[in-house]
């Protein structure tokens, strides 16, 4: 049978952005993909569509004018997704920390799953981070098949359930 | 029936890692006008080397500017400063910084080459040059101690100094490169999609590159005989046997081919750098603040790189300017597209090899 899990599970595609970068992270993420490294082994496969990425890989400090591609990109990635944030730019800034244009490392607008240290971050570093990524997928991709709870679970509160003072507040919005 | 169509490229593009974006103003397939938009790097370099880093900090600051040219940005923002407190550099350390920016050189013109070859559907090749150039940035690893951004040059000299069997290594990952780039020589002239595809594609002409101030590999591509190389004497280029290439039809196909001459010049100095390096210190005293103003030019991988430097006897300078090469193409690249098939776009650009983390700043 079909099976999307399956596909999933073996191969997330990557998206990479450049959000202001000075390009030696970004030349290193393509000497990842050189037969060297070959992180395609993995499964993973350097695509430019939003849409069918799983894994977005971001470099560089965050600049005013890319920040709002940065938050176009992660929202038309569909869920599950993993974000890398790949060079020390991109995890804090880096060299370019507080500079005047720059908004720091790329946590300040999106949630980053793996930190990939270093200037530039060696290929080594990048792979670790991926291979980390496809586990944190497939743990997310679990989360997301796993039937959901809708109601709420009792929450104690002075040794007593808070369900009272719900009806409580039920009650006085009654009167 | 005519149609006017707008298509943008870019901000981010599968052909090109860089955030840049044009906007073609087409005529059913043909391109008719460009413009385009590369701020979303910036960063303000400029203005943080004034007021954030003191002066012996920033080579290391203006290396950031670029990954590719990373060398080439702190040997010129370095030349200045020693321009300043004239500082008499021995010819050891100059040799040294030769070799480091001409590695440098070497796997910039190859990343180019490579995603020429993937923007035109040969991704086989692709994949073969970037296999290729791996020895190059081991090489690099092993001089300086990282791939890329490696802080090699300081104020007044080098930070490591290579041993007797790091040359012996250099020297064999050299001559085997030679080999590989003359089979890629012969792969761009004869292969049958790679000089179909690119003769004729995206021609800049004399007169163009000349009204148009373009520099670097595309303005040699195009017959204009402009390389600060062969122009100033900073460096010890007329020792290690340094040449100039030249070709003249001006298409992608000469850009490549320019390109991979280039690369074929600068191992041949190389490996002259490694059989003749003289005895000396790598690093020497340097004393004193910069003062006055001084102005440098060096050939980055892809054109002119020119810094202005303004000190005052503080240890924070009071300007630094940076016109990086890309920057001074960007009016010959707009006239390039004009008349080009749209599809050709993405090939035409891999094939400027732009920075735009450079132009940016
Ligand atoms: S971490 Fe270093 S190499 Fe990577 S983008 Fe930032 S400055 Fe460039």
């Amino acid at each position: 049978m079909f099976s999307f899990k399956w596909f999933k599970k073996k191969s997330p595609w990557i998206l990479h952005y450049n959000a202001g970068s000075c390009n030696g992270c970004d030349i290193e993420i393509l000497a990842c993909l050189s037969p060297k490294y070959d992180l395609e082994r993995f499964g993973v496969i350097n695509c430019g569509n939003p849409k069918q990425a799983d894994i977005f890989l971001v470099t560089g400090p965050v600049t005013y004018r890319s920040r709002e591609r940065l938050i176009q990109l992660y929202t038309q990635i569909p869920e599950p997704k993993v974000v890398i944030a790949v060079g020390s730019c991109a995890c804090t800034g880096g060299i370019f920390r507080s500079m005047y244009n720059v908004e720091d490392g790329i946590d300040r607008y999106i949630p980053v799953d793996v930190y990939t240290p270093g200037c530039a971050s060696s290929p080594e570093l990048i792979m670790d981070a991926v291979i980390q990524a496809v586990d944190i997928f497939e743990h997310k991709n679990q989360q997301l098949q796993s039937a959901k709870k809708l109601y709420r679970q009792p929450v104690f509160e002075q040794g007593r359930f808070c369900v009272s003072n719900v009806a409580k507040s039920l009650k006085d919005k009654d009167e | 029936m005519k149609k006017n169509i707008q298509i943008p490229l870019g901000s981010q593009h599968i052909a090109l890692v860089e955030p840049v974006k044009f906007r073609f103003e087409c005529e059913n397939e043909r391109i008719k006008e460009v413009s385009s938009d590369v701020g979303f790097v910036h960063r303000g370099v400029e203005q943080a080397c004034v007021s954030k880093f003191k002066f012996d900090a920033i080579p290391y600051v203006v290396a950031r500017v670029c990954g590719l040219c990373a060398i080439t940005h702190s040997l010129a923002y370095t030349q200045t400063i020693e321009e300043m407190l004239e500082v008499e550099l021995n010819d050891k350390i100059q040799y040294l910084r030769t070799l480091m920016i001409e590695l440098d050189r070497i796997h910039s013109h190859m990343l180019c080459l490579a995603h020429v070859c993937e923007n035109a559907g040969f991704e086989a090749m692709f994949m073969d040059i970037m296999a290729k150039r791996e020895p190059i940035m081991t090489l690099q690893e092993l001089i300086s101690g990282n791939r890329i951004q490696f802080d090699y040059i300081s104020i007044g000299g080098v930070n490591r100094d290579i041993t007797p069997e790091i040359q012996k290594r250099g020297l064999e990952i050299l001559a085997a490169l030679k080999e590989e780039i003359l089979l890629y020589i012969h792969e761009f002239q004869n292969n049958w999609s790679l000089s179909l595809k690119y003769k004729g594609v995206g021609v800049l002409t004399l007169d163009e590159a000349m009204s148009y101030n373009a520099i670097g590999p595309l303005a040699r591509a195009s017959g204009l005989a402009t390389d600060v190389r062969a122009e100033t004497s900073r460096l010890p280029y007329d020792k290690i046997g340094y040449e100039m290439v030249l070709e003249h039809t001006g298409d992608v196909f000469a850009r490549n081919q320019v390109r991979l001459k280039e690369i074929l010049n600068s191992i041949a100095m190389c490996e002259n750098i490694f059989e003749g390096l003289p005895q000396g210190e790598i690093q020497q005293k340097v004393k004193g603040k910069p003062n006055g103003e001084s102005l440098v030019r060096l050939e980055a991988p892809r054109g002119e790189l020119m810094y202005y430097v303004k000190g005052n006897a503080k240890p924070m300078l009071e300007r630094v300017r940076i016109k990086t090469p890309t920057f001074s193409c960007i009016p010959a690249f707009m006239e390039v597209f004009k008349e080009e098939v749209y599809a050709d776009a993405p090939a035409i650009l891999a094939s400027f090899d732009p920075c735009l983390s450079c132009t940016a700043k």
